[in-house]
C-alpha cells in the first residue's frame, strides 16, 4: 500500500545543512525524508517546529561553550 | 511623540509651553536658558495679538518640536526643571528611559559648563568615560591613568574605571585622597556622586598610610601618621614584633625627589646643572612635557611640601616582615614597600649608567618618574605593549638604583637576550653581569652586580645539582637591590611567592604587556609584586611611532560540508584538530603568504594545533618550529627567516607566543589558537609591533585571524579580540578574499583532495600522533613536558599496529591514496648550513608520535 507524507522543502546553508542532518541521525530519523542536495532537504512536515527548536539549541551550543574558559600555563 | 502630547506631564510642560509660545514659532526650539518670569511675560505678550485656537495649536506644535529635539540634546536647562517641591532630583521618564535600564543618570545634574568638563562617572559601578576630543583630555587622561584602570581606549571615548586597587596605586604615587576627589571634581560634567566620594575615602583613607622601609637593612614600619603607628603598635600581633630596645617611635623628614635624576632623561642628557634646585627641577619637568597637566604638576608640587612633614617608623626584625605585612593587610592598613636607595650604604653601589646617547622616550619616562616619584623606589608592574621598550625601562630602572639587581625571565633564550639588552644600553662591565641558567652558572666578580636567571631555575625545589645549589645559596644569601621581573603575567601566584620569600630584594619591578589573565589570579600580583604603576596607551604609542600600527583582520573561511559532518560528530580534541584542518582555511593562509610575499612582507604563521602546524608548513613547504624542534634547529630557521631572503614565511607553534624578538616580521597570519586567551591574542599581535620597518611611510602591519565558519571558532575568536578592541584596535571581518581561486597551485581545490585531506586528518589524529605537550619556552628544553598521563596512548602509538584491512585497500580501493610526502623545509636550510650536527636527534623527537616504519623510513633519507 502506499502511505503518503506530508513534508517540506528546506532550503539552508551547507553547514545549517549538516547540522540537521545529524540532529536527524541522533534522533532515530525521524525528521528527514529525503536529503536532496547540498543545500535542500525534504523534511516531515509535523516534525518541522521541533526540529527547529533543535536546531537553535544546538546553535547555542556552537557559540557559547559551556565549559568556562581555561588559561593554565 | 504622540503619547507625549496627549499627556504632558505637569511641570515640564508648562514650562516649555511657555517657552515656546514666547518665541511664537515652533522653528527655533532650542533649548535656551529662560527664567520662569520671562516666560510668563512673554505668554502675556502673547495672549493679546494671536487668537486662542492658533495659539494653542502652536503650542503643541512647537512643543513637540521642542522635545524632539530636547531628545537628543543633553542639555543641562532640560534638566532644571526636575525638582520637585522639595528640591530634591526626581529621576525623569521619557521616551528613551527604558533603554537604559538602570544606567540612567539623567538625574545627576549637569554644571553649567559642563560641554568644558571631559569626564562623565556612573556612580553604580564606579566606571568613568572620558571624551577624548574635549580640550582638557590631556591633562584628564594623566590624571585618570594614576587613579584609574583604563578599560578600554578607542579613539574618540576612553572608559577607566576607580578599583580598590587603582586607588591603592594612586596612594602609592602620593597622590591624597583630598587631590583625588578635587581634582575629580574640576573634570566631571556633573557633581561627583557622594557615593564614589565615600568609596574613594574608604579605599584611600588605610591605602598607603604605612610603609615599609629597608633602612640601614633593618626593616622600619613607617608612616607620615603618628596615630596610624599607634593603632598598629596596639595591635596585638604587630605590637609584640617591635623591635625592643627602639621603643620610642623615630621621626625624620621624608626625602624628596631632589637631585634624583633618572638617568636617559634630558635632565640626566641635556642642560643639567651641578646642583639642581628642587623648584627649578619641578619646572624644568614641566616644561619638557608640555602636554602634562599643569595640575599634575601642581599636585606633585603638593606632594613634594607634604614630603618635608615629619615621617614617624618603628623598627621590625627582618624574620617578622612577612608577618607584619599580613596581618598590616588583614587589619586593613596594607604596607607599602619602598626603597631608600640613595641612602643606604650597606649594600655597595653598583658600577652602572646607561650610555650617554641613549635616550629613553617619553612614556618610559614617565612610567619611570611613576616609580621613583619621592625619590625613592617603588615596588609596582608597569605596564607597556610588546616591543615598546620594557627592557630599557627594567635596565633605566637598574640605572638608577645602582645596587644590585636580579632579573628573572620566563626562559633562558630571554635571559640571554636580557644580558645583551644591558650591555647594549649600560654600561656596565661584562664582568659583573652573570647568568644563571642551567647551561650556565655565573658569578659576577666583583661585591655586588646584576644576575639574570628564569624563573624556574630559583624556584625549583627538586634535586639540584650541585653547581646551582650552591649559586642558590648565593642568591640568597644577599640582599638585592632591584628585582626585575620580566613577563609577570605568566607566573603563578604560588611560584612568586617562593621566588620573593627565597630572594630579598629592597624593591621589585613587574614588566609585562598584557597584565590579564582569563583566570582572576592577576590581582594576587597587587600584594605580591605591588601596584600597577603605569599602563601605556597602544593607540597613542603607535600614532607616535613608537611601536607599529597594525590593520587587524578576522577571515571567515566556511567548512566544505565534509569536514563540517564531520566536525559534528567528533569530540572537543578532533574539532580543534578539524577547525585548523579546514581547507578552506589552507588556501586562505596559502593566498595571504602568496600575497604578503610578493609584497616582501615577511610573515609568521602561529597554531597552536601542532598537526595542523605541521600539515600546513609540510605541504606549503616552509619552516617551521616548535616545542620538539631543537636548539640548533631552532637557530639555524630564525637565522635564515631573519636574513634569508629566500625564507620568508616561518609557522611557528605557541611558544613563539612570548619574547620572540623578530623585528623583520611584518605580517601574522593565526590559524588556530588557544581557545579564547585575550592574551595569547595580544602577546601575538606583540610580535609584529616592534617591526623594523615601522617608521616607513604609510607602513602597516597586517594581522590575520583565520577562523572556521559556523565552529566555536567563531565564539572564542570574539572572545578573544576583546583585549585588543578594548586598546583601540579595529578588526575587520573579511569573509572573501577576492580573487583566491586563481591563485597559483591552490592547495585542495578539488573536492577529491579534501575528502583525502580529510580522511589523512581522521586517521592520523586517530592514532594519537599529536600527543606532545608544548612548553611555553621557545628555547627550553623540549623533553621537559611530557605528562597528562598518556602514558599508555604514547606506547601504543609508537608500537607496532595491526589492523584489519582488505587488500584492495592497498590499491586506492577503499578512498587510500599513496600520497607524496613533502620535506620539511627546515631540513633543506640545514642542508645548505653547515649547522646539521645535530639533525639525528631533533627528527627523532619530530616524528615521535608517527608510525615507527615510517619513522625509519624518513630517518633514512634525512
Amino acid at each position: 500500500m502506499v502511505k503518503a507524507v506530508r513534508g517540506v522543502l528546506v532550503e539552508c546553508e551547507p553547514a545549517i545543512k549538516s547540522i540537521l542532518v545529524h540532529i536527524d541521525s541522533t534522533h532515530h530519523h525521524e525528521f528527514i525524508i529525503d536529503d536532496l542536495d547540498e543545500t535542500h532537504l525534504f523534511v516531515k512536515e509535523t516534525m518541522l517546529q521541533v526540529l527547529k527548536q533543535k536546531l537553535e539549541e544546538r546553535l547555542k551550543e556552537t557559540y557559547r561553550p559551556e565549559e568556562p574558559l581555561e588559561d593554565s600555563e | 511623540m504622540p503619547p507625549k502630547r496627549k499627556a504632558p506631564s505637569g511641570q515640564t510642560s508648562a514650562a516649555k509651553a511657555g517657552r515656546a509660545s514666547a518665541m511664537s514659532t515652533p522653528g527655533p526650539a532650542t533649548p535656551r536658558s529662560v527664567d520662569s518670569s520671562i516666560m510668563s511675560d512673554g505668554d502675556e505678550d502673547f495672549d493679546e495679538d494671536v487668537s486662542e485656537a492658533q495659539r494653542e495649536r502652536e503650542e503643541l506644535l512647537s512643543k513637540e518640536a521642542d522635545e524632539f529635539v530636547n531628545k537628543f540634546t543633553l542639555g543641562g536647562k532640560r534638566l532644571q526643571g526636575q525638582k520637585d517641591d522639595a528640591g530634591r532630583e526626581v529621576r525623569r521618564y521619557d521616551a528613551a528611559s527604558s533603554f537604559f535600564r538602570k544606567r540612567d543618570f539623567s538625574h545627576l545634574p549637569l554644571k553649567p559648563d559642563h560641554q568644558n568638563r571631559p569626564l562623565w562617572i556612573d556612580p553604580d559601578n564606579c566606571t568613568i568615560v572620558l571624551e577624548r576630543f574635549n580640550p582638557l583630555a590631556e591633562q584628564a587622561t594623566d590624571f585618570l591613568i594614576t587613579i584609574a584602570e583604563p578599560k578600554s581606549r578607542p579613539t574618540f571615548l576612553h572608559e577607566y574605571s576607580l578599583t580598590p586597587h587603582s586607588l591603592y596605586a594612586a596612594v602609592s604615587v602620593g597622590l591624597r585622597p583630598r587631590d583625588i576627589i578635587n581634582t575629580l571634581e574640576r573634570f566631571l560634567k556633573t557633581s561627583l556622586p557622594d557615593i564614589v566620594r565615600k568609596k574613594i575615602e574608604e579605599h584611600t583613607r588605610s591605602f598607603g598610610k604605612v610603609k615599609l622601609v629597608l633602612k640601614h637593612n633593618r626593616y622600619f614600619v613607617e608612616s607620615a601618621d603618628a596615630e596610624v603607628l599607634q593603632i598598629l603598635l596596639k595591635d596585638k600581633v604587630i605590637g609584640s614584633l617591635r623591635v625592643q630596645g627602639s621603643s620610642d617611635i623615630t621621626t625624620s623628614y621624608a626625602p624628596t625627589m631632589g637631585g634624583l635624576v633618572i638617568p636617559g632623561t634630558q635632565n640626566a642628557a641635556g642642560v643639567r646643572q651641578a646642583d639642581l634646585k628642587e623648584g627649578e627641577k619641578k619646572s624644568g619637568e614641566g616644561g619638557e612635557v608640555p602636554n602634562e597637566a599643569d595640575l599634575f604638576a601642581t599636585l606633585n608640587e603638593e606632594d613634594d611640601d607634604d614630603d618635608k612633614e615629619a615621617v614617624h617608623a618603628f623598627e621590625i626584625s627582618d624574620a617578622d616582615v612577612e608577618t607584619v605585612q599580613k596581618r598590616c593587610l588583614d587589619i586593613g592598613y596594607p604596607i607599602l614597600e619602598e626603597y631608600d636607595f640613595r641612602n643606604d650604604d650597606v649594600n655597595a653601589n653598583l658600577e652602572i649608567d646607561l650610555r650617554p646617547n641613549t635616550q629613553i622616550r617619553p612614556y618610559q619616562e614617565k612610567s619611570l618618574s611613576k616609580m621613583f616619584g619621592n625619590g625613592r623606589a617603588k615596588s609596582g608592574i608597569i605596564v607597556l605593549p610588546c616591543g615598546a621598550g620594557k627592557t630599557l625601562v627594567g635596565i633605566t630602572a637598574a640605572c638608577t638604583i645602582k645596587k644590585g639587581v636580579i632579573v628573572l625571565c620566563t626562559s633562558s633564550m630571554s635571559v640571554v637576550q636580557w644580558r645583551q639588552e644591558f650591555l647594549k644600553w649600560s654600561n656596565i662591565n661584562p664582568d659583573d653581569i652573570a647568568i644563571f641558567t642551567a647551561e650556565s652558572k655565573q658569578k659576577f666578580s666583583g661585591s655586588t652586580g646584576i644576575i639574570v636567571t628564569t624563573y624556574s631555575m630559583v624556584t625549583n625545589s627538586r634535586e639540584r645539582s650541585h653547581d646551582s645549589k650552591k649559586m642558590m645559596d648565593f642568591l640568597r644569601g644577599r640582599e638585592w637591590g632591584l628585582m626585575l621581573l620580566d613577563e609577570v603575567h605568566v607566573v603563578p601566584a604560588e611560584m612568586f611567592r617562593r621566588v620573593i620569600s627565597s630572594i630579598k630584594s629592597h624593591s621589585k619591578l613587574g614588566l609585562t604587556a598584557t597584565l590579564l589573565r582569563e583566570d582572576d589570579k592577576i590581582s594576587h600580583l597587587n600584594f605580591l609584586i605591588g601596584p600597577k604603576l603605569y599602563e601605556a596607551n597602544w593607540m597613542e604609542l603607535s600614532q607616535q611611532g613608537h611601536i607599529a600600527k597594525v590593520q587587524c583582520a578576522e577571515v571567515w573561511c566556511p567548512m566544505p560540508t565534509e569536514f563540517y559532518d564531520e566536525y559534528l560528530r567528533a569530540n572537543a580534541r578532533m574539532k580543534r584538530t578539524l577547525y585548523a584542518m579546514n581547507p578552506r582555511k589552507f588556501q586562505a593562509c596559502q593566498y595571504l603568504i602568496n600575497y604578503h610575499e610578493s609584497r616582501g612582507d615577511k610573515i609568521i604563521v602561529f597554531s597552536d594545533e601542532l598537526y595542523s602546524l605541521k600539515q600546513y608548513a609540510l605541504k606549503l613547504k616552509k619552516v617551521f618550529i616548535y616545542g620538539g624542534t631543537s636548539q640548533s634547529e631552532r637557530m639555524t630557521v630564525l637565522e635564515n627567516f631573519q636574513h634569508n631572503p629566500d625564507v620568508n614565511t616561518l609557522f611557528l607553534s605557541k611558544i613563539g607566543d612570548t619574547s620572540l624578538d623578530l623585528p623583520e616580521a611584518t605580517c601574522l597570519i593565526q590559524i588556530s589558537s588557544h581557545f579564547g586567551s585575550r592574551r595569547q591574542e595580544a602577546q601575538r599581535l606583540g610580535r609584529i609591533l616592534r617591526a623594523k620597518r615601522r617608521n616607513d611611510e604609510g607602513f602597516n602591519a597586517f594581522f590575520y585571524s583565520l577562523v572556521s565558519k559556523d565552529t566555536q571558532e567563531m565564539y572564542y575568536s570574539s572572545k578573544r579580540q576583546a583585549f585588543l578592541v578594548d586598546q583601540g584596535y579595529a578588526f575587520k571581518v573579511i569573509t572573501q578574499l577576492a580573487n583566491i581561486e586563481k591563485t597559483p597551485d591552490l592547495a585542495f581545490a578539488t573536492p577529491q583532495e579534501c575528502r583525502e585531506l580529510l580522511q589523512r586528518t581522521l586517521v592520523d589524529n586517530e592514532r594519537g600522533v599529536e600527543d606532545e605537550i608544548e612548553t611555553d619556552d621557545l628555547f627550553g628544553k623540549a623533553g621537559g613536558g611530557r605528562g597528562r598521563g598518556r602514558g599508555s596512548g604514547k606506547k601504543s602509538g609508537n608500537g607496532v599496529r595491526r589492523t584489519a584491512g582488505m587488500l584492495s585497500e592497498l590499491a586506492g580501493g577503499q578512498d587510500m591514496a599513496y600520497i607524496e610526502q613533502n620535506k620539511a623545509a627546515n631540513k633543506a636550510l640545514k642542508a645548505k648550513g653547515k649547522k646539521g650536527a645535530a639533525g639525528a636527534e631533533g627528527k627523532s623527537k619530530f616524528f615521535k608520535g608517527i608510525q615507527r616504519e615510517k619513522e625509519k623510513a624518513r630517518a633514512r633519507t634525512g
